[in-house]
């Protein structure tokens, strides 16, 4: 077994307290639980991303549960001894439910992005689990889908991926040499990496960074060594998945800027903080800024299809870095 | 009675009875389930028993019990019921437990826990990275049956550029491209096929009836092209770019066909790349400011000049 908390369950999951979610997750554990006699309470309930009591709660409506006419000898017999589960008298439970349409659909979807995931091991053994799951499942499940998804399979491998998710998985301490976009300068720190995870075509970190003492995530591809630091670290329980990839900050500078047609896929790629039609196929977009140097690329890239709305002194910023720019060309 | 227990009975009878029962057999064998009312509303309680199994995937068919069409029972079909047997090796369900675990999405997380209590305690020992997180997207699901039944969709769209309309489409594909989901089609008013970015489909889906089968050898990722950054479809030049130490090393990760060419003595790092001429490469090699310079084309880096000489000058 990976290390505790190495597994932990899926933000959207939470205590199922109607009788249909238990039971979905009963005929669920049930079946390995019979598969696999004596598996510990603790080891199951990891697995099954449940609490030991939930899990002891459950068993104990199996016990009562069985055939007509519901004497001793037909009711399932479930036994927890030494904190190992035996369940006997249940061989109607003994397999699984098949996969809904929906569940087969989320999966093979799921898989299919992350084995196009630049740069992860497990790609290989992940497109020949789905593979197999299409043959076994059938039509009847996933339609004519596996013909028709594909992944580009392209983006940025990280150098560091590897160590990454190691660390994460051990709590190990990294130091890290670090391009940072928002100040187009290299740092190095040292950072507790929590949770690593895949975004928008991008591998991304979620850690604890020593150097700001706060919590940031970091591009995994612009991570460009990382060593371990030999120290370990106790979780904060920092999450990445799911949540805006800036996050603002109260002494944020509030950029306005105004995009022609042609850039307004600027909205789509960083996180605004307001937007407004401006009526003629350009959008006023608000965007957070902790730092400036990353906004003076991005106009330096997009001028003259973007206007600097406030602050008026960004103009001369991205001026100055047009000069120094210019010097590179003699 | 537990309604859990109520249910797990239920399930546990229809599995085992060889035979379609009648609600009838059923309310005297689990008597202490729907005994203890008036038949009417044990029938209303059993009914919505039905639907929460049916809910979560518990195949009940209703049958006649009779040549006469009269009586009618209830049956669970085990070949529906059990999930097959999947000759998963342990590296194949370690990776979808890493890939779906925690995807954010319960329909998947659901789905990996099925497959992984068919399988034989250990078979994760020690492989097991941790889970990677994600996050789940409303309308890849409704895309999805669409594109599994091959139907046609209905939605509005919004554009890059930000234009909205309505747009008909007989789903074909999906495709995943940068990290974003595409939904691939014969979009019915241009008579083209079309991708679309599901990010940018800003209503919900509607199903609107039959849809077309795609033409021979259609792949869907062929129909979606790059984002403003990656190389087009465009004929190609050829382009000398020179990174500083600060960003050589990450710049054209990911851009297939760049070459390095030379180390320089001061650090910076001269880059051989395929790309279609014009705005695209401009635009990418501004973006990083002083830490690139073009040297080749000699068109392209007058281009270059000549803007930022209008950007000092404004």
């Amino acid at each position: 077994m990976p290390p505790e908390g190495g597994r932990r369950s899926g933000a959207t999951r939470r205590a199922p307290e109607r009788a249909s979610e238990r039971l979905r997750r009963l005929l669920t554990v049930v079946p390995y639980l019979v598969r696999n006699q004596g598996t510990r309470v603790a080891e199951a309930a990891d697995l099954f991303g449940m609490s030991e009591p939930e899990l002891l709660a459950d068993l104990d409506l199996l016990f009562v549960s069985g055939l007509p006419p519901y004497g001793p000898g037909d009711l399932i017999d479930v036994d927890i001894q030494d904190g190992r589960i035996w369940i006997g008298m249940a061989d109607y439970f003994a397999r699984p439910l098949r996969l809904t349409r929906s569940e087969a659909l989320a999966i093979y979807l799921r898989g299919t992005a992350l084995a196009g995931a630049p740069g992860l091991e497990e790609a290989p053994a992940l497109s020949s689990a789905l593979g197999k799951l299409a043959d076994a499942l059938g039509p009847e499940a996933l339609g004519g889908l596996p013909e028709r998804v594909d992944s580009a399979g392209d983006g940025r491998t990280p150098d560091t991926l590897g160590e990454l998710r190691r660390a994460a998985s051990g709590r190990e301490r990294l130091r890290i040499e670090y391009y940072a976009a928002s100040g187009a300068e290299t740092t190095e720190r040292e950072i507790d990496p929590e949770e690593v995870f895949f975004a928008i075509g991008n591998w991304y970190v979620a850690a604890w960074d020593h150097r700001s003492n706060s919590e940031r995530l970091f591009r995994a591809d612009r991570i460009h060594a990382a060593a371990a630091t030999g120290e370990r670290f106790e979780p904060r329980g920092l999450r990445g998945a799911g949540r805006p990839l800036y996050t603002p900050a109260e002494d944020d500078v509030r950029v306005t800027i105004r995009l022609r047609p042609q850039v307004r896929w600027v909205a789509e790629y960083y996180e605004t903080s307001r937007e407004v039609e401006l009526g003629d196929g350009r959008l006023e977009v608000e965007l957070p800024a902790g730092r400036l140097e990353w906004l003076e690329r991005l106009l330096l890239r997009l001028w003259p299809d973007v206007e600097v709305v406030d602050p008026p002194g960004l103009n001369r910023r991205v001026r100055e870095l047009a000069g120094r720019t210019r010097e590179r060309y003699g | 009675m537990h309604p859990l227990e109520r249910l797990v009975n239920l399930v546990a009878l229809l599995l085992e009875s060889r035979t379609p029962l009648t609600f009838e057999q059923i309310r005297s064998k689990l008597a202490e389930g729907y005994g203890h009312q008036d038949a009417s509303s044990a029938k209303r309680m059993f009914e919505r028993d039905k639907d929460v199994l049916r809910d979560i995937g518990v195949p009940i068919d209703v049958v006649s019990t009779d040549a006469w069409d009269v009586e009618h029972g209830y049956t669970i079909d085990k070949d529906r019921y059990y999930l097959p047997e999947i000759a998963f090796t342990p590296e194949e369900l370690s990776a979808l437990f890493v890939a779906v675990r925690s995807a954010g999405d319960v329909s998947a997380e659901e789905a990996v826990l099925k497959l992984l209590s068919g399988a034989d305690r250990g078979i994760l020992d020690g492989l097991g990275a941790p889970a990677l997180a994600g996050e789940a997207d409303p309308n890849l699901t409704r895309a999805a049956e669409a594109v599994a039944e091959g139907r046609r969709v209905r939605f509005a769209y919004r554009t890059s550029r930000g234009e909205r309309s309505d747009r008909t489409v007989d789903a074909f594909g999906l495709a995943v491209r940068g990290g974003h989901w595409y939904l691939v089609g014969l979009d019915l008013d241009r008579a083209e096929i079309r991708s679309f970015r599901l990010s940018r489909i800003s209503d919900d889906l509607d199903i609107a009836g039959e849809g077309t089968e795609p033409p021979d050898g259609f792949r869907a990722i062929e129909h979606v092209r790059a984002g403003p950054w990656g190389p087009g479809d465009a004929e190609e030049t050829t382009a000398t770019v020179a990174f500083s130490p600060d960003v050589a090393w990450w710049a054209t990760k990911g851009i297939a066909g760049a070459d390095t060419i030379r180390n320089r003595k001061d650090g910076w790092v001269e880059v051989r790349l395929a790309w279609p001429p014009g705005e695209g490469l401009i635009s990418w090699i501004l973006s990083f400011g002083p830490d690139a310079e073009l040297a080749e084309p000699p068109e392209l880096r007058s281009e270059i000049l000549e803007r930022l000489e209008e950007i000092l000058a404004s």
